[in-house]
């Protein structure tokens, strides 16, 4: 922004604000509110609601104050009755077709839309709604869509197309019928979509939602066949707080347990268990790469969307991926294979639940490849395809897990903390911090900086790595050897570092890539409205949560070091290929052409 | 798409549109005129819009956003003949509107073209039926273009005559 200062006049005050600010941001700068709707701080200004008008001395006409900047001596007025009627006739036309359905709508009370309409004052249906019912998109096994909802606010295209680079979704035709599409209305299933979620996340409306799995899970819970177990990934604790009504950040481990054993989950397990897993396997598969000469850089793979992203844009670059399943996948693999026989379980009378930051972990867990605890098991038991199942069961956001406390009544800000089980629930700080874009890089260099010079690593924290930069950068010294390393969030980001690796200039050895925006503790499944300062305080807590853990490299969680004695063997080893690692598929664009992932029929929400 | 297969030559044609349009103001736009107008039935199809953002690297969801805001642009394969009624004031207060169930009756359509604003194409390829905004000829009011040509003062009367001359099929009077 432009560092010259102008002076303005609003409602009568002088102000100096920046000389390249628009009008409302020298309002927010001058301590005056102005109400805003599709305007979303550094992602979307489209000026299409006309929500945010003010008057300008000397100007004809309103103006969208988003957009308009300010020049010096400018005149603002940001409250008259001409304002406080033409934002309501905005927020009027906005509701003739918006459909009247708050009361059973997922968004019912964070609904910007909603809120809008209330602080405006909108008293009255007035206008007859003018648009044709529209087909709902279930495409995908991750979101889901209903135009009617949609208030074209472009949100969801601007963050699609410019914070992660997918363009999965844009603007179609044009007048009454202008709506947001996928390619030739495919849907988002059949496109190059990575399910990232970013756009439920920033709709101010419910037209993209996170497909609903809650009455699923409580079906099950019910079933006294079935072992119910459920893990929770690192962002769920400083997240599920703000979803039921705490102050953004707040760290609820404890709570957060109380509250799953309360639901009825037999066994509340973490996903951080197979975090440490996770990095002990991809510590030991970048010194692998280092010292064979194998792909480098390598990159994390333990993101979702990530992974499909890569393999819809850079499908000739997939052996940079690490072969390691993400936390969760390795979590299901072992829970129904190691875990089970254990216990001597059934697996197939095992159900395990997921609780994710996230949406494309929805899709993740229905990837054919992901049923790796059936393969272990259908020779032995001589099973046939109709007992086929997959590692993990149902996926639930954030979101979806506060749904399902509320409905069962749980006060939850009142629960004891209490622990989780063993042994899938024992976790170090190292996999604590997973939850924030850098998290797994520091956490993989503590291990394998170990792992590389036999030596204790003193001073563990990688400050460098944490913050909320694009891109970030650091080196270490490995035994002499300087390895430089770099952290993505962001898609957008990724590309950037993709477009090195293809033009030969990568000059990074291990690069980390988280597909939302702060990491997962920013995920598409966390709590709405998520915004820079809430994402700061969710990674606070995680900090926090790290340096009080006794426990904080991976490769020292005892009850890792215990599988691997009794199960694994050795990192990398015959006996952990199988459930720990994957491989990825060149997909390309054209995704319709060559889809072929689904297994069943995912059910529609209503 | 590997590269080692043999383009067909309505791609390969894109190709050459593509090359001549490069680095050019409104590249897109051009390419995707050009390349319609290549195609005989006057429309884009899935193939050549796939392969158009294949090439340019503009994002599939983009190229759809340009093909549907445009009325220029085609997504299914036009008839034989064209047939666009002006649905303007001026020929609105001079019929267009009966016109336009005029045309439905006479070509058996008339259920697709029941909002009074129509974009249709008969099942046999044989007529597009559109409608316009305004054609500027409102002094001729009601105008009906058929095959690019303006007919003035139309009537169902002249509407029948014309259809006729082209139609194949046996038109009830």
């Amino acid at each position: 922004m432009d560092s010259k200062m102008v002076s303005v006049r609003i409602n009568g005050s002088e102000y100096s604000v920046p000389s390249g600010a628009t009008i409302l941001d020298a309002c927010k700068r001058a301590g005056i509110s102005v109400p805003t709707l599709c305007f979303l701080q550094d992602v979307a200004k489209n000026a299409s609601c006309g929500v945010c008008l003010v008057e300008v001395k000397g100007a004809k006409s309103l103006v969208r104050s988003c957009t308009a900047c300010v020049r010096d001596g400018i005149e603002i007025i940001t409250n008259s009755a001409r304002i406080r009627d033409a934002r309501k006739t905005n927020v009027e036309l906005l509701l003739a077709n918006h459909p009247k359905e708050c009361l059973s709508c997922v968004r019912n009370q964070n609904c910007e839309l909603q809120e809008i309409a209330a602080e405006l004052g909108v008293m009255h249906d007035r206008f007859v709604q003018t648009k044709k019912k529209m087909e709902w998109d279930t495409t995908s096994l991750s979101l889901v869509r209903d135009p009617n909802k949609c208030i074209l606010c472009g949100r969801c295209i601007a963050v699609c197309g410019t914070v992660q680079t997918v363009h999965a979704i844009s603007l179609s035709n044009r007048g009454i019928k202008t709506r947001v599409s996928t390619y030739m209305e495919k849907g988002l299933g059949n496109v190059a979509c990575t399910n990232c979620g970013q756009c439920a996340l920033v709709c101010p409306t419910a037209a993209i939602v996170e497909r609903d799995d809650t009455d699923e899970v409580f079906e099950e819970l019910l079933n006294p066949d079935k072992v119910v177990v459920v893990q929770t990934a690192p962002a769920i604790r400083v997240g599920i707080g703000e979803a039921m009504g705490m102050a953004p950040g707040s760290l609820v481990t404890g709570q957060m347990v109380a509250g799953l054993r309360r639901l009825g989950f037999k066994k509340v397990f973490d996903t951080q268990f197979t975090a440490d897993l996770t990095i002990v396997e991809e510590a030991h598969e970048l010194v692998q790469r280092l010292t064979n000469k194998g792909a480098l850089p390598m990159i994390t793979s333990c993101s979702p969307g990530w992974t499909k992203f890569a393999e819809h844009f850079f499908p000739d670059a997939l052996a940079h991926l690490s072969t390691c399943k993400s936390p969760q996948q390795m979590f299901g693999a072992l829970a129904k294979t190691y875990y089970a026989a254990k216990l001597n379980i059934d697996p197939r009378k095992m159900v395990v639940v997921s609780v994710m930051p996230c949406t494309a972990k929805k899709y993740e867990a229905r990837r054919p490849e992901m049923m790796s605890a059936f393969e272990h098991w259908k020779e032995k038991r001589a099973w046939s395809a109709d007992d086929a199942f997959y590692d993990v069961d149902y996926v639930l956001t954030t979101r979806e897990l506060s749904r399902m406390f509320k409905e069962s009544g749980i006060q939850f800000a009142s629960l004891p903390a209490e622990e989780f089980d063993h042994p899938l629930g024992e976790s170090t700080g190292a996999a604590v911090i997973f939850g924030a874009t850098g998290g797994v890089m520091e956490a993989a260099l503590r291990t394998a900086y170990e792992v590389v010079t036999g030596k204790t690593l003193t001073d563990i924290n990688f400050v460098a790595l944490r913050g909320m930069d694009g891109i970030k950068e650091a080196e270490v010294d490995l035994n002499g050897k300087k390895l430089k390393v770099a952290v993505a969030h962001t898609l957008g980001n990724a590309r950037k570092l993709m477009e090195q690796i293809e033009r030969g200039e990568s000059p990074y050895a291990f690069i980390e890539v988280m597909t939302c925006p702060g990491g997962c503790l920013g995920g598409g499944g966390q709590p709405i409205p998520t915004t820079w300062e809430i994402r700061k305080k969710r990674a606070e807590s995680l900090y926090a949560e790290d340096l009080g853990k006794t426990i904080r490299k991976s490769h020292e969680n005892p009850q890792i070091i215990a599988l691997y004695k009794e199960s694994l063997k050795t990192p990398l080893g015959d006996l952990s290929h199988h459930p720990l690692h994957t491989s990825y598929q060149k997909r390309g664009l054209f995704v319709w052409k060559t889809n072929g992932h689904r297994k069943k029929e995912p059910v529609s929400t209503k | 798409m590997d590269g080692t297969e043999t383009l067909s030559k309505e791609l390969q044609e894109i190709d050459g549109v593509i090359t001549k349009h490069r680095g050019k103001h409104g590249e897109l736009l051009g390419i995707l005129e050009e390349t319609q107008l290549l195609n005989e039935a006057q429309f884009l199809s899935e193939e050549a819009l796939n392969h158009v953002a294949l090439r340019t690297g503009v994002p599939l969801s983009r190229v759809y956003n340009v093909v549907t805001f445009y009325s220029f642009f085609n997504l299914k394969p036009q008839g034989k003949h064209k047939i666009t009624v002006c649905r303007g004031t001026a020929c609105h207060t001079k019929g267009s509107k009966a016109l336009l169930e005029d045309i439905g009756l006479i070509l058996g359509c008339g259920k697709a073209l029941e909002d009074g604003e129509a974009f249709y194409t008969t099942p046999d390829n044989e007529y597009t039926i559109s409608t316009v905004a305004c054609f500027g000829q409102c002094a001729l009011a009601p105008v009906v273009a058929i095959d690019g040509v303006i007919h003035s003062n139309v009537t169902t009367a002249t509407l029948q005559k014309l259809l006729k001359k082209f139609s194949k099929r046996r038109i009830t009077s």
